[in-house]
């Protein structure tokens, strides 16, 4: 792999959005996630990559606590965003789930309209007081979504009717339109074709500028397009945690080494 | 496969040998278990349907008629003297004259008639002649006379019911040689019954009363009706609607989306299962003793009624309604989720519309279920005899005894005169109606607000 091409990339080296120290999560009897620690940036997309079942998801959901929801998941650990533990006990999730977006792996967009889509998180958050206001938000989520073109002319026919590409597309548009400040990627292209796929690629390399991206992916060659920080995930171990380009031409640990090259996955 | 990796390519099948355009042994032994298969399945849906079908045609062949009723078009007059002997007009001595005075004078009107047109049978008396008309014509003449006592004086056209025999004869139940084993009826009746319906007097037109008249006691089936039963089973489908929605579709809410998974809800959700499967009348025992013997409540009530089977289809209620949130796909939960919506947004904004179709279609059939429940109404007293309507709810209707649809059909059919059994038909012809009704809305309603995703 040493012969792969990475980009050469600005890398922001500000300080970090969000800390993990100490992360275990435990479903049942099965210890999914191991001690994990980790430093996300601002602005900065990060990819989570992995063989399946290592993990990438669960800590995905704990950044939001919807691992809350599974009522085998118990969680330890620490994590910090802007320096405030989100598993204190006064967090309400609710309201951390304004502040950290997610967006799933199968496209799951609400069984209602276009605009009523986008418009579901600003209306239930109060984050508006009229029609135009809320009008407003919904046109700068589908633009910055690259949907608004395409939606524009049909903004009341149901967001089920739209392509898949476009589908996952509205999901990203409803999970910004919170305005969030952190936002979660579950496999967001897996689903996709390869058009779509890089429709949403370059998508998340624009959204870098607003927040911060956190992206799982089992496609080493995606993590290499979108990341700049990329973290490899083992058996519920977080192995290494780097630049990604760092991580793909030069790993320090063996077992991230024989992934990327293939050996394991 | 990876067996066959080991020991080169797997060699079960021979190769070569075998053509596509011929089936080997193996595929012929599937084909003809498929097929018994099919038949099998076609066969058990021939016999059920055979079943529903003789079953409807006994049914509609017994019941139709009850439909129908044979009734004397008389010409009354009214006499003065013998309604009113004291001449003042007043309610008071109105009163005073019994049916039996309005009978003679009905009697009188059917003899003069027969002499009139010189219809006459040989063997039947003026009294006899008196037999044709139903116990219950005087009884209504005299309502009318006393609800309006103008009439008195006035010739008028009345309809009077002819009794059972006369009306079974016309409906061919009744014949000459079961009427000469009969006590209450002679052939040479039947014979003046035919000379009178050549006439034109007596006929055959469909009964409204037999869906509007209250029950009637043994002598006269013919005035028996569904009224109060209609109006009894519509007050408890109404009540159970009102109270098992709400409570049903809270309950379902939070054990599904909100109640902790520990042993006591589990100890609920295996009671909820179980309370399910609980006979009927078991309800009905509950019923009397807290409802009627504690609660003091007025025996053979709609409310009674209605709180018994409420809480008879509660549990069922609940079943449906948890599998219709079960069923709508966890995406769904997680998206709201995601967006930072609260459970109860979560559950009122997206699960609840998209189970909404489920839910009520569960319960639409949860209350057909109960309308044509019978035991537990049999133990609160739904089943006396009735005779007076309940008044409207908003007079509290719902307190004042009726009895209902299935118990009607039971008690009818209890009875010894076979014009009460067609009867009992014929009220399981109107049961089946409302049923049909609620299914039908049942599919509209799924059809309707059902949406895909
Ligand atoms: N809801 C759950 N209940 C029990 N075990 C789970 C659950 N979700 C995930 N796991 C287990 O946790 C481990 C990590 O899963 P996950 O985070 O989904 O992996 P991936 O890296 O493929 O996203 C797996 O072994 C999986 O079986
Ligand atoms: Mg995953």
């Amino acid at each position: 792999m040493n012969d792969m091409r990475i980009v050469e990339r600005d890398v922001n080296t500000q300080k970090a959005k969000i800390t993990a120290r100490g992360v275990q999560v435990h479903y049942g009897t099965t210890h999914a996630l191991k001690d994990v620690n980790v430093d996300i940036l601002a602005n900065t997309v990060t990819a989570f990559i992995g063989p399946s079942g290592c993990g990438k998801s669960t800590f995905l959901r704990c950044l939001n606590r919807m691992n809350d929801t599974v009522a085998s998941a118990r969680v330890s650990g620490e994590i910090l965003i802007d320096g405030e533990n989100i598993y204190d006990k006064r967090v309400d999730p609710v309201q951390l789930r304004a502040k950290v977006g997610m967006v799933f792996q199968k496209p799951n967009p609400f069984p209602k309209s276009i605009y009523d889509n986008v418009a579901y998180g600003p209306k239930i958050h109060g984050m508006t007081r009229n029609k135009a206001e809320l009008d407003e938000i919904v046109e700068k989520a589908l633009r910055k979504a690259a949907l608004w073109n395409e939606a524009k002319d049909r903004l009341n026919s149901p967001g089920t009717g739209l392509s898949g590409g476009q589908q996952q597309r509205l999901c990203i548009a409803r999970a910004i339109a919170t305005a969030p400040e952190v936002l979660l990627m579950d496999e967001p292209c897996s689903a996709l074709d390869p058009i779509a796929t890089a429709q949403v690629e370059e998508l998340i390399d624009e959204l870098r500028a607003s927040f911060s991206v956190v992206i799982v992916t089992h496609s080493m060659q995606q993590a290499a397009r979108v990341s700049q920080r990329t973290a490899f995930f083992h058996l519920g171990n977080l192995v290494e945690y780097g630049e990604t380009g760092t991580i793909f031409t030069n790993p320090s640990d063996p077992r991230t080494e024989s992934y990327i090259s293939g050996r394991i996955g | 496969m990876t067996d066959a990796t080991a020991s080169g390519l797997p060699d079960a099948r021979p190769q070569g040998s075998s053509s596509l355009l011929q089936q080997d042994a193996l595929m012929k032994r599937r084909n003809a278990a498929e097929a018994r298969f099919k038949f099998y399945g076609i066969a058990a849906i021939s016999v059920s349907l055979v079943t529903l079908c003789v079953m409807l045609w006994t049914i509609f062949s017994d019941g139709v008629s009850a439909f129908r009723q044979a009734s004397l078009e008389l010409t009354v007059t009214l006499d003065a003297e013998r309604l009113d002997p004291q001449g003042d007009r007043s309610l008071e001595s109105l009163s005073k004259v019994t049916t039996i005075g309005y009978g003679n004078l009905l009697t009188a009107a059917l003899n003069d008639y027969m002499a009139e047109r010189n219809i006459s049978v040989e063997g039947v008396s003026p009294k006899q002649v008196g037999e044709f008309i139903s116990r219950d014509a005087p009884a209504r003449l005299r309502n009318m006379v006393l609800a309006d006592p103008e009439l008195i004086g006035q010739t008028i056209r009345f309809g009077a019911f002819a009794s059972g025999r006369i009306d079974g004869y016309m409906k061919g139940r009744v014949t000459m040689a079961s009427a000469a084993l009969d006590s209450n009826i002679t052939p040479e009746q039947l014979q003046l019954a035919d000379r009178l319906i050549e006439a034109g007097v007596l006929k055959s037109a469909f009964n409204w009363r037999f869906l509007t008249n209250p029950d009637a006691s043994d002598q006269r089936p013919e005035s028996a009706g569904l009224g109060i039963a209609i109006i009894g089973s519509l007050y408890m489908m109404f009540l159970v609607a009102i109270m098992v929605l709400p409570i049903g579709v809270a309950a379902s809410i939070y054990l599904e989306e909100f109640a902790p998974k520990n042993k006591w809800t589990d100890i609920i959700e295996v009671n909820i299962s179980n309370l399910a499967a609980v006979p009927s009348i078991v309800y009905g025992i509950l019923g009397l003793a807290i409802f009627i013997n504690f609660a003091k409540l007025p025996a053979s009530a709609p409310i009674v009624g209605a709180l018994v089977l409420t809480l008879m289809t509660l549990p069922t209620i609940i079943i449906a309604t948890r599998a219709s949130l079960r069923a709508v796909p966890p995406s769904i939960r997680d998206a709201a989720l995601g967006v930072g919506a609260s459970k109860m947004q979560t559950v009122f904004h997206h699960v609840l519309p998209l189970a909404a179709p489920g839910i009520m279609t569960g319960t639409i059939l949860g209350l057909a279920s109960a309308l044509g429940e019978t035991a537990p109404l049999l133990l609160i007293g739904m089943v006396a005899f009735v005779a007076n309507y309940p008044s409207s709810p908003l007079e509290g209707g719902f307190f004042d005894p009726a009895t209902a649809l299935p118990v009607q059909v039971y008690s009818w059919a209890s009875r010894s005169d076979p014009a009460f059994i067609e009867r009992s038909s014929g009220a399981i012809i109107v049961l089946l109606a409302f049923l049909l009704v609620m299914n039908i809305l049942a599919i509209v309603l799924r059809r309707r607000f059902e949406r895909r995703w």
